[in-house]
């Protein structure tokens, strides 16, 4: 889709034609929910363990490599002959038994960094991993197709790389209000009011008044835009659910945002794993579930697609702490009303032909899953957003 | 020397010029206030008291509870070092080594979690900011947080780590694509073996240590890693890679080739950094009307800046690492091995409102004046009857009687020059001129919460 075209789409289109500068207020922007693709991206930060998410039950690799940490067949829930999801992530099987989960295994890319930092900057801005680039791939949608900070949201209080374009970012709001009254100081009102942009636009100062002027607009349409929008569904009580709420809420609202970005920290379960893992993938499951159902309830669901990615997998060997350490490919779940290849997009990887390290080797780019969505959801270029070619997959 | 030039100066090589400082030295002449910078710019390590981490021997930390303990508290003295640096920016009079120590602390990125390993890496960069660039990059490459950040522990004879070698030429000294992937291979050889010990000495184990010949850059010998280094500086293309960035920290983002290689001839001859940065300074070129008030600062120069101006403090170590990260810069913690972009790259929705809003946060309980000359504004007190998050952000104690004591002889016309170093837009002038003066600390608010406050 060409930059004219996303305008097209918005219900903004008229006011951003005609009215100069970013100073029009959006309040009478009807919703326009009708064929306005969404993508929810979701990181599992700290590295989930993708092979005590999804267990090869029947691999005796699988148990020779992790006797302590190992999840027996009868506390999973099988969805194949040789895979059981485990226990905490009954409402995904139910999403599998309704066609609305693909789960691609064995996601990763080539050299592979096993800290979260390094990883996480590589998944956000879809690098190899010896490059270090300064804009997020979403950023980089922002640049060619967006107009506005609010066409990417990041329900967080700062915004990460993925959201950051070299001309356009997304913003980053935990809570709506809150950000809304911050932006909304009558003494930034005056000045931004008073502000002539006839020769500044270029320069350094231009640019810190057109972010302040988009800034203050978008903050201002969100908080109004949230304000009118409810959820229908009763949401877990945590963090994370409270971020899927938020996210529900804009969506249903008609918000003309197309990438929503939460994170979901405490992976990193180098010790005692089986407890902290059942815990946070119990808090995944039940609020995404929550979140799917309010999505269904309002008709939003359908141009929803919700991806799941964790900077890395961890070790197939488990460590002396009842534990695993930092490793390399692993799954990557995707959720949606559209998906093409239901269920499990490609076999898990050997166990026992594992890198120098004894972890998974990676047999999917996670840059082929990007460019799938770039090209075949979201309609755009993908090459020209990702800066290489990838080739696509087939589960949209 | 002229105030205008003077605060850019400032700026640039610190972080703002006081009113008593630019009127003390507005009689001298350009030669004497640099001169002043560097006289005044001696080494003065930043310690902190670690006396309670005397139980931390090498025996203790055999034990696998004991080393997690020491890592935890580390971590925490970690932060209480941050908030020490930022205390030690904003009140030391050392400005220009402070300057030039934060500019390599984001050349020379690392990162540890030893408090001592910290500790001793950051007084390295402390040491040689104005020293020889030789003898320092060769500092850099023994000290056991880079050893550490970059793998060299990893980097043995029979496996060489390459990941060291690569950085040291890509993002230490010559820049990507002016070396070769052969080079890298064979530089790595020089440098496998290098480890340190307990109490953060530099050791080389011979056993993992390369003797064999190694060719780089057409140079054959067996070389050690100090031998690589010295011909990397035989490299044009190191001092040019440097003064480069040191132009664009220093002096514009957009580089001037014939300035450029002006800094480079300079800087080739013996790699003093101190020679170099005074040529700068002094060249007329550094005063050129294109390079002043075009920067924007960074989240650390803008907190440091107001600090200047109105010293305050934080009470809690916790709110001072809360603002470095939601503004996008935690001394000590930086993203990835290249650092901080800096520029339009501190910029997006969030972290714009943050900073116009930061001072009134900080220093006047979230609150920023409108009163207009001949009008009554309700809309104000209705705003901020509502913003209790805002002013429980963060707890800070302020020395309002300091700023006034530096303010008494200062008009409000000299004030707002004094504060904004470009001249503001011309729209955001008629509002400033519509608002009543009586008070010198609301106009100092109002002035720092313009975007033109976030130029330098």
């Amino acid at each position: 889709m060409k930059r004219r075209d996303f305008l097209k789409q918005s219900t903004l289109a008229s006011s951003l034609f005609f009215i100069p500068g970013f100073l029009k207020a959006f309040e009478n922007s009807p919703p326009n929910n009708f064929g306005y693709k969404r993508l929810v991206m979701i990181q599992l930060a700290g590295g989930n363990d993708g092979l005590n998410t999804i267990v090869p039950f029947t691999n005796d690799d699988y148990y020779r490599s992790r006797p302590k940490i190992a999840l027996q067949k009868n506390d999973l829930i099988p969805v194949s002959d040789s895979l059981g999801f485990h226990s905490s992530l009954l409402p995904l099987k139910n999403l599998y038994d309704q066609g609305n989960l693909t789960v691609i295994n064995n996601v990763g890319y080539p050299n592979p960094d096993r800290s979260h930092f390094r990883s996480t900057d590589i998944w956000q801005t879809a690098s190899n991993s010896n490059q270090y680039w300064q804009t997020g791939w979403v950023g980089r949608y922002l640049d060619a197709h967006g107009s506005n900070a609010y066409n990417a949201i990041e329900i967080d209080d700062s915004l990460s790389l993925l959201m950051k374009g070299e001309n356009i970012n997304g913003i980053a709001t935990q809570n709506p209000t809150n950000l809304f009254k911050l932006s909304q100081d009558p003494y930034f009102k005056s000045v931004l009011n008073h502000y002539n942009d006839e020769h500044l636009s270029e320069h350094n100062l231009g640019y810190l008044y057109k972010t302040m002027i988009d800034a203050k607009s978008s903050s201002k349409y969100i908080f109004e835009k949230n304000n009118i929008a409810s959820n229908n569904t009763t949401y877990p009580n945590n963090q994370f659910a409270n971020q899927l709420k938020t996210t529900a809420k804009l969506i249903n609202s008609g918000l003309e945002t197309r990438v929503f970005f939460s994170s979901l920290g405490g992976f990193d379960t180098h010790a005692n794993q089986l407890n902290s893992q059942k815990r946070l993938l119990d808090v995944y499951a039940t609020s995404i579930e929550a979140f799917i159902n309010d999505l269904k309830k309002q008709g939003t669901f359908n141009d929803t697609l919700i991806v799941t990615f964790s900077e890395f997998g961890r070790r197939v060997k488990e460590n002396a702490g009842n534990g695993t350490d930092h490793g390399a490919a692993s799954n990557v779940f995707i959720i949606g009303n559209q998906l093409k290849k239901q269920g499990f997009y490609n076999d898990l990887a050997s166990l026992s032909d594992l890198d120098s390290n004894g972890d998974l080797k990676y047999t999917v780019d996670f840059r082929t899953i990007y460019a799938s969505i770039l090209q075949n959801w979201l309609a755009v270029n993908d090459e020209k957003i990702l800066q290489q070619k990838f080739n696509t997959l087939d589960f949209i | 020397m002229k105030t205008k030039q003077l605060q850019h100066l400032f700026l640039r090589a610190g972080f703002g010029i006081t009113p008593q400082l630019a009127n003390d030295l507005s009689k001298k002449n350009r030669k004497k206030v640099v001169d002043f910078l560097f006289t005044t710019s001696t080494f003065q390590p930043l310690e902190m008291d670690l006396s309670d981490f005397s139980i931390y021997t090498q025996e203790y930390m055999k034990d696998k509870a004991n080393s997690m303990e020491f890592q935890r508290k580390s971590n925490e003295k970690i932060r209480d070092y941050n908030k020490l640096w930022i205390e030690r920016l904003a009140n030391s009079e050392t400005l220009l080594r402070e300057k030039m120590t934060l500019f390599w602390a984001n050349h020379f990125v690392c990162k540890n979690q030893n408090i001592y390993f910290v500790q001793q890496y950051n007084n390295t960069l402390r040491k040689n900011a104005l020293g020889n660039f030789g003898d320092f990059v060769k500092e850099i490459s023994k000290e056991p947080a880079m050893l550490n950040y970059l793998n060299s522990r990893q980097n043995r004879k029979k496996q060489p780590n390459e990941n060291f070698a690569r950085e040291l030429m890509e993002l230490f000294t010559l820049g990507v694509g002016n070396y070769s992937e052969k080079e890298v291979k064979e530089s790595a050889r020089a440098f496998t073996g290098y480890s340190y010990n307990f109490d953060g000495a530099f050791t080389i184990a011979k056993y993992h240590h390369d003797e064999g010949l190694k060719t780089f850059f057409d140079e054959t010998g067996n070389f050690t890693g100090d031998d690589i280094i010295d011909i990397i500086l035989k490299q044009q293309q190191c001092a040019r890679f440097i003064c480069e960035k040191i132009y664009r920290y220093f002096v514009n983002d957009k580089v001037n080739e014939n300035h450029l290689d002006e800094l480079t001839t300079v800087f080739y001859k013996d790699y003093n950094i101190e020679k170099l940065m005074k040529f700068l300074f002094l060249k007329d070129w550094f005063y050129d009307a294109e390079h002043i008030g075009t920067k924007i600062k960074s989240p650390i120069e803008l907190l440091v800046g107001m600090q200047k101006m109105v010293p305050f403090s934080f009470q809690d170590t916790k709110d001072v690492q809360k603002i470095q990260r939601l503004l996008g810069q935690v001394l000590l913690d930086p993203p990835n091995v290249a650092g901080w972009k800096g520029g339009k790259n501190w910029i997006d929705s969030n972290t714009i409102i943050l900073r116009l809003k930061l001072p009134s946060i900080l220093l006047s309980n979230a609150e920023i004046s409108i009163k207009e000359k001949g009008e009554f504004e309700d809309s104000f007190e209705k705003y901020h009857a509502s913003n209790k998050n805002q002013k429980d952000f963060a707890k800070v104690t302020v020395d309002w009687d300091f700023f006034e004591e530096s303010f008494k002889n200062t008009s409000f016309d000299e004030m707002k020059s004094l504060f904004l170093i470009t001249a503001p837009n011309e729209g955001t002038e008629t509002y400033l001129s519509h608002l009543i003066k009586s008070s010198k600390r609301e106009f100092c608010i109002q002035l720092m919460s313009l975007p033109e406050y976030q130029i330098c």
